[in-house]
């Protein structure tokens, strides 16, 4: 069993797993849908070509840094200011870092970590206008899904780790494996990505954490101040 | 000297008023001392202070000669029937304070300087240091006179975490205050004991009625 390990970061990102129409969503964590496609455009593979070969992938994702949803509203006038499109709010997530993993065909996953490094399309977060901070493959290590995204390093920012605490609790979102209790269902799995006639189906996954500690926390008894405590509470 | 802790409701109307309002709250506090003297004493005066150790609880500390009645804050603020607020003895912390002994601090300051606003100006007025760095150095200028020093770190620099960094306006009177506030968490080093009691009990910096300038301790490590 192999894994593809992908650093998701970047001051913007955005992945819409339900949004319709002027709002446009995103999720607090990458979609399987949204990391699906980027591997299809790291590949070359056109919108309207079928995406059997990455049907089968199996996904998770570690929030290593949540970031905050950011609100942009967001209006558009036709050249000469005549016409304006529909107003829509879109939403990202800014400051996010994530820890992405996909597993299947060894043979496949090389040749996906490949063409990561050499995209055949731009490579972006969830929206074109959402490049990634630094390149995105780790590479392909041994394991499962879930050895890889409980051992592998957090990746949240310096700045991110100093302000955390002493133990900090990342979540786990992945694909359920045959057998395990459902405990949530996602639309997010991508059947089609041609403009003319999109399509997604639904999926299992199972949240679960894994605690990290942090060794470049501030000091302890910095965030617990209790002055009544020297006096007998 | 008297250290009272009272825990806001913040799901009150008379917690939003005291919250948002260094004013309002100054005046609330004020309201706690029946006598003059309770309140401000030769050398010491009210220090106090809001810290919200959870996002979703907030304290009141209060530093005072006298010890406080809080009903009114209480009443309008708190939790009647469970909650109200523990004053405990603050003369015997201070009288084991001694040179050398290392505590954990936390300091919510004005960190501040007077200038002109352009040269031509006739009035001097007060500016807030707004810059990380500038609030820094502001507090290890004035350690010195107070009698500590801050504990460097491995790396060199000051044992000092800035948070709570902030530009408040509120109404006073017909008038706007602005206020630059800072929360100061570190380590920190006696090394005049005398000194040390006295910016204890009479403060930090400017703003004092304002809720700034009231160092607490803890147990370092």
């Amino acid at each position: 069993m192999s894994v593809l390990l992908l650093r998701l970061a970047g001051p913007m990102q955005s992945w819409g797993s339900s949004s319709r129409f002027s709002r446009r969503n995103t999720d607090v964590a990458p979609t399987k849908s949204g990391v699906i496609g980027l591997l299809a455009a790291a590949r070359g593979i056109r919108r309207t070509e079928p995406l059997t070969e990455l049907l089968g992938l199996q996904f998770g994702v570690r929030l290593d840094q949540p970031g905050q949803i950011l609100r942009d509203f967001h209006t558009a006038r036709s050249l000469d200011g005549r016409q304006s499109a529909p107003l829509t709010y879109r939403y990202y997530l800014s400051d996010a870092a994530f820890l992405a993993a996909v597993s299947g065909d060894e043979n496949m996953l090389y040749g996906l970590a490949e063409a990561l490094h050499r995209p055949k399309f731009p490579l972006y977060l969830g929206r074109r206008s959402c490049p990634p901070a630094g390149p995105i493959s780790l590479g392909v290590h041994d394991g499962t899904i879930d050895d890889a995204l409980t051992s592998w390093p957090w990746l949240a920012a310096e700045w991110y780790r100093r302000r955390a605490s002493r133990e900090v609790r990342l979540e786990i979102i992945r694909d359920v494996r045959p057998g395990e209790p459902v405990t949530e269902t996602m639309h997010d799995v991508p059947v089609s990505f041609d403009p003319a006639h999109r399509q997604h189906t639904w999926r299992s996954v199972l949240r679960r954490h894994v605690d990290v500690t942090n060794d470049v926390a501030e000091r302890a008894g910095v965030t617990e101040h209790d002055p009544l405590s020297l006096l007998g509470g | 000297m008297f250290l009272t802790r009272f825990q806001i409701n913040p799901a009150r109307r008379g917690a939003r008023k005291v919250l948002s309002s260094p004013q309002a709250m100054h005046a609330a506090v004020r309201a706690a001392f029946a006598a003059p003297e309770d309140y401000e004493r030769e050398g010491t005066r009210t220090l106090w202070r809001l810290d919200a150790p959870t996002p979703a609880t907030v304290h009141l500390y209060l530093l005072s000669p006298g010890k406080p009645d809080l009903t009114h804050l209480v009443e309008q603020a708190g939790w009647p029937t469970t909650e109200t607020w523990v004053t405990r003895d603050y003369d015997s912390l201070l009288s084991s304070l001694d040179a050398g002994q290392d505590w954990a601090f936390r300091l919510t300051a004005n960190p501040s300087h007077n200038g002109r606003k352009t040269a031509d100006a006739k009035e001097t007025q007060r500016f807030g240091y707004l810059r990380e760095q500038e609030q820094v150095a502001w507090l290890a200028n004035r350690v010195a006179r107070h009698g500590f020093t801050l504990i460097t770190q491995r790396d060199g620099l000051p044992n000092l975490r800035l948070h709570h960094r902030q530009t408040q306006t509120f109404k006073r009177g017909m008038a706007q205050v602005t206020l630059t506030t800072v929360t100061y968490d570190g380590i920190l080093q006696i090394s005049d004991a005398n000194a040390f009691r006295q910016a204890l009990t009479r403060g930090i910096g400017h703003a004092k009625a304002y809720g700034c300038g009231l160092i607490t301790l803890a147990r370092a490590g």
